[in-house]
C-alpha cells in the first residue's frame, strides 16, 4: 500500500481504549505501542494493579470486579473512552466482542470499533441466522434446525424435531460460545434435562436462553479459518487452524497447519470461508468455524466476529500481525498482503492455554496470588501472558493466565519446542496446567496427530483422574533435600505452611531460634 | 538441625549442617553435599554432589540415588492444604515438614484415606447445587457438590465410597476456600 493513499483514506487515529483484561489487553497495548499509538486501559476493582494497566498510558476504573459491572458495562466504557479522548475502541476478545450494541454505541460515540460492523456481529452472532449465510454462499452445514428454539417451545415439540434429526445431537445456543450453553444428547430421553440445562446456562451467559439443534458428527475435527476483511471489499484466509485438542468444548491446544488438511482441502476450506465472509460483507478479523469428518468432508459450524485467543499461531506461521491489520482496517487502509503467501504456512506452531487450574484435581480453578513466575523464553518462543509475580489471579473471570505458543520449521521441532519450554514454566502460589501439557504432548495420539474434537474428553474420562505428572523417587528425595534447605535457610517462608496444622511442638519460632544458634540464618 | 519431611506417602529423618560453603544433607542416614543459591524468597537452585566427593553413607540408611546434577526448585505454601508445594522442575509434590503433613498427594483437599472425608471449597466461589443430603450412600467419583468459581460451575466429588454424614452446603451460599460443605463416613 503506497503512502499516499494510507493518508488519503486513513482517518488519523491517536488513542485506543481497550476495553478488556488480561493477556489480550496486553497484546494489545504492546500492537498499538508498536503504531505509535496511545493505550488506554480500564480496570475493575481487582485489577488495579493488572498488568494491562501497568502496560497503558492511562487508566480509568469501570467499576466492582464482577464482569457485568464493570467489563460488561458498556455505558462505563464509552464514558472512559470520552474522558481519555481516546479515539478508537478495540474489544479484544471475551466481554463484549461479539456485542453489537457495544459496537454500535462506540459508533454512535463517534468511535471507531477495531471489529466488524453491528451489523455483522449480529447476524452471525445469530447461530442459526449464520448458518443460513453459509448455506446460500453454498457453503455445507452440519444438520440441524432451521429456526431457533425459543422457550416458548414445548418438549414434546423439541423431541419431534430432534427425532428428524437424528441421535446423537447437541444442543446449542443460538448467542452461544466458549462451550457455554452446550449440552450432548446421547439418547432421547436426556433431551428434555439437555436443553433445560442448556437454557438456563444460556440465559445467565448471554441472556438470551434459545437453543438450537445440531447432529453430532463422529469423531469429526475442528478446524477453522482466519479471515481479514478490509472495507473496500477485500476478504482473505489464512492457512487453517486446527482446534480439536477441546475439554469440555473449550479449545485447551491449537495447532497451524493441520496435519488433516491436505493442500488441496486447504484451499477448498479457506474459499469456502472467504465465501461466507464476502457474503456477509465482512470487515475485519474473523474467523469461520469448520467441522470436518472422517471422510475428508466438512461443514460450517459458526462465525467468530472477532480476534480469537488462538490468534498468534496464525502471525507465527505467516508472519502478519493481525492487531495491527485490524487497526489498520478500522482506520480504512487496503489489504495489500499476497493471498499465496497467506495460504502458505512458513513452520508449525502450537499454542496451549494455560489455565490457573488444578489438572489433578478435576481441572477446579486455582485462584489466588503467584508468588514466584517464570517465563519460558528462546528461539521459536512466545509467550502471551497477562501474569506477574505479586499479582492474584481473580476468581471473577476466566483462569486462563498465559498462552504459550511454540514455533518451529516443522511440527517435531515446535513440538520439542513447546517440550522445552513448558520445563522452563515455573509458577508458584497457584496451580496450572502446565504438568497436564507436559502429559498431553507425550502422548502417542497427539504426537501423531491421530485426534478428534472429544479424543481429550474420552481419554480424561478414562483416566479417573490419576495425576498427569507421578513424581519419580529421585524428585521426591530433591524435594524433601529442598524443603530441609528452605526450612534451615528461611523458616518463615515455610511457616506459614507449617504453622496451618494443629500443631505446637515446634512451632517455626522455635526452628529460627535454632537455625540462628546452629549459623543457618 | 533436624526435621522430619514426608513426601508422597514417606516421612523421611533429615538433618542439614553447614558444610564449607554449602551444606550436607542426611536423608535417612544416607548424605549428599549440597550447594544452595537462594534465587527469591521460594526459589533455590541446588547442586547436588557437583564436584564433591560424595559423603560416606550413615548407618547403611537407603541410597539416595539419581540425584545429583543441578536443580532449581520452588517452594511455596499451598493455601488450600496449608502445606507446602515444592516443584523440581516443573513437577509439583506436597510435602510435609515435622510431621505436619496429613494428607497423600492423592487425597489432596481433604480427603484421608481413613476416617471421615472433609469436602471443602477449593477455591471461593458459590454453591450452585447440593447433590446429596444426609445419609445417601455415595460412591468415588460421585458429583457432591457444584461450586461456580471463575466463570465455570465445578463438581466437587466423592474420593471413595461411604456414606454422607453431614452437609454445610446451602444452595446459594458463598464459600471462602478452605470451607467444609460434606462430611462423608
Amino acid at each position: 500500500m503506497s503512502f499516499v493513499s494510507s493518508v488519503v483514506e486513513s482517518s488519523p487515529l491517536k488513542k485506543i481504549l481497550i476495553a478488556n483484561r488480561g493477556e489480550i489487553a496486553v497484546r494489545i497495548a504492546r500492537a498499538c505501542r508498536e503504531m505509535d499509538l496511545s493505550p488506554i486501559a480500564v480496570y475493575s476493582e481487582c485489577d488495579r494493579a493488572a498488568l494491562h494497566v501497568r502496560f497503558a498510558d492511562e487508566a480509568y476504573p469501570i467499576g466492582p470486579s464482577a464482569p457485568r459491572e464493570s467489563y460488561l458495562r458498556i455505558d462505563r466504557l464509552i464514558d472512559a473512552a470520552k474522558q481519555a479522548g481516546a479515539d478508537a475502541v478495540h474489544p479484544g476478545y471475551g466481554f463484549l466482542a461479539e456485542n453489537e450494541d457495544f459496537a454500535a454505541a462506540a459508533r454512535d460515540a463517534g468511535l471507531t470499533f477495531i471489529g466488524p460492523t453491528p451489523e455483522a456481529i449480529a447476524l452471525m452472532g445469530s447461530k442459526t441466522a449464520a448458518r443460513v449465510a453459509a448455506k446460500r454462499a453454498g457453503v455445507p452445514v452440519v444438520p440441524g434446525t432451521e429456526d431457533p428454539l425459543s422457550a416458548e417451545v414445548t418438549d414434546v415439540e423439541i423431541a419431534r424435531i430432534a427425532d428428524t434429526i437424528g441421535y446423537p445431537l447437541l444442543v446449542k445456543a443460538v448467542a452461544g460460545g466458549g462451550g457455554k450453553g452446550m449440552r450432548t444428547v446421547r439418547d432421547p430421553a436426556e433431551l428434555a434435562s439437555a436443553v433445560r440445562a442448556a437454557r438456563s446456562e444460556a440465559g445467565a451467559a448471554f441472556g438470551d436462553a434459545a437453543v438450537y439443534l445440531e447432529r453430532q458428527l463422529t469423531r469429526p475435527r475442528h478446524i477453522e479459518v482466519q479471515l481479514l476483511g478490509d472495507q473496500h471489499g477485500t476478504v482473505l484466509p489464512f492457512v487453517e487452524r486446527e482446534c480439536s485438542i477441546q475439554r469440555r468444548h473449550q479449545k485447551v491446544v491449537e495447532e497451524t497447519p493441520s496435519l488433516a488438511v491436505s493442500p488441496a482441502l486447504r484451499v477448498e476450506m479457506t474459499a469456502a470461508a472467504a465465501a461466507v465472509a464476502r457474503a456477509v460483507g465482512y470487515t475485519n478479523a474473523g474467523t469461520i468455524e469448520f467441522l470436518l469428518d472422517e471422510d475428508g468432508r466438512f461443514y460450517f459450524l459458526e462465525m467468530n466476529t472477532r480476534l480469537q485467543v488462538e490468534h498468534p499461531i496464525t502471525e507465527m506461521v505467516s508472519g502478519v500481525d493481525l492487531v495491527r491489520w485490524q487497526i489498520r482496517i478500522a482506520r480504512g487502509e487496503r489489504l495489500d498482503l499476497s493471498p499465496e503467501r497467506l495460504l502458505t504456512p512458513a513452520g508449525h506452531a502450537i499454542e496451549c492455554r494455560i489455565y490457573a487450574e488444578d489438572p489433578d484435581n478435576s481441572f477446579l480453578p486455582s485462584p489466588g496470588r503467584i508468588l514466584h513466575l517464570r517465563a519460558p523464553a528462546g528461539p521459536g518462543i512466545r509467550d502471551d501472558s497477562g501474569a506477574t509475580a505479586g499479582l492474584d489471579v481473580p476468581i471473577f473471570y476466566d483462569p486462563m493466565i498465559s498462552k504459550l505458543i511454540a514455533w518451529a520449521e516443522d511440527r517435531p521441532l515446535a513440538l520439542a519446542r513447546m517440550r522445552r519450554a513448558l520445563g522452563e514454566y515455573i509458577v508458584a502460589g497457584i496451580k496450572t496446567t502446565v504438568p497436564f501439557f507436559t502429559w498431553l504432548f507425550a502422548q502417542p495420539e497427539f504426537v501423531e496427530s491421530r485426534f478428534h474434537t472429544t479424543y481429550l474428553d474420552e481419554v480424561l474420562t478414562a483416566r479417573e483422574g490419576r495425576p498427569f505428572v507421578e513424581p519419580r523417587p529421585e524428585e521426591e528425595a530433591i524435594a524433601t533435600i529442598a524443603a530441609a534447605i528452605q526450612a534451615a535457610l528461611s523458616p518463615a517462608a515455610v511457616a506459614s505452611a507449617s504453622n496451618g496444622a494443629a500443631n505446637a511442638d515446634a512451632p517455626p519460632g522455635r526452628w529460627k531460634a535454632r537455625a540462628r544458634t546452629e549459623g543457618l540464618c | 538441625m533436624q526435621y522430619e519431611i514426608e513426601t508422597g506417602g514417606r516421612t523421611r529423618q533429615v538433618t542439614v549442617t553447614r558444610a564449607g560453603d554449602g551444606f550436607t544433607v542426611s536423608v535417612d542416614g544416607r548424605s549428599v553435599q549440597v550447594n544452595a543459591a537462594r534465587i527469591d524468597a521460594y526459589t533455590l537452585s541446588l547442586l547436588i554432589d557437583v564436584g564433591a566427593t560424595p559423603a560416606p553413607s550413615v548407618g547403611g540408611g537407603p541410597a539416595v540415588g539419581g540425584i545429583q546434577g543441578s536443580h532449581e526448585v520452588t517452594i511455596a505454601p499451598d493455601p488450600v492444604t496449608r502445606q507446602l508445594t515444592v516443584r523440581v522442575g516443573t513437577t509439583p509434590m506436597t510435602v510435609g515438614l515435622n510431621g505436619r503433613r496429613r494428607w497423600g498427594r492423592k487425597e489432596e483437599g481433604g480427603h484421608a484415606a481413613s476416617g471421615p472425608q472433609r469436602v471443602v471449597a477449593p477455591m471461593p466461589g458459590k454453591i450452585v447445587r447440593v447433590l446429596v443430603k444426609p445419609g445417601d450412600p455415595v460412591r468415588a467419583r460421585q458429583g457432591l457438590v457444584v461450586i461456580e468459581a471463575m466463570k465455570m460451575e465445578n463438581e466437587l466429588r466423592a474420593a471413595r465410597d461411604g456414606t454422607v454424614t453431614e452437609v454445610q452446603a446451602r444452595e446459594a451460599m458463598s464459600v471462602d476456600a478452605g470451607t467444609v460443605l460434606v462430611v462423608i463416613a
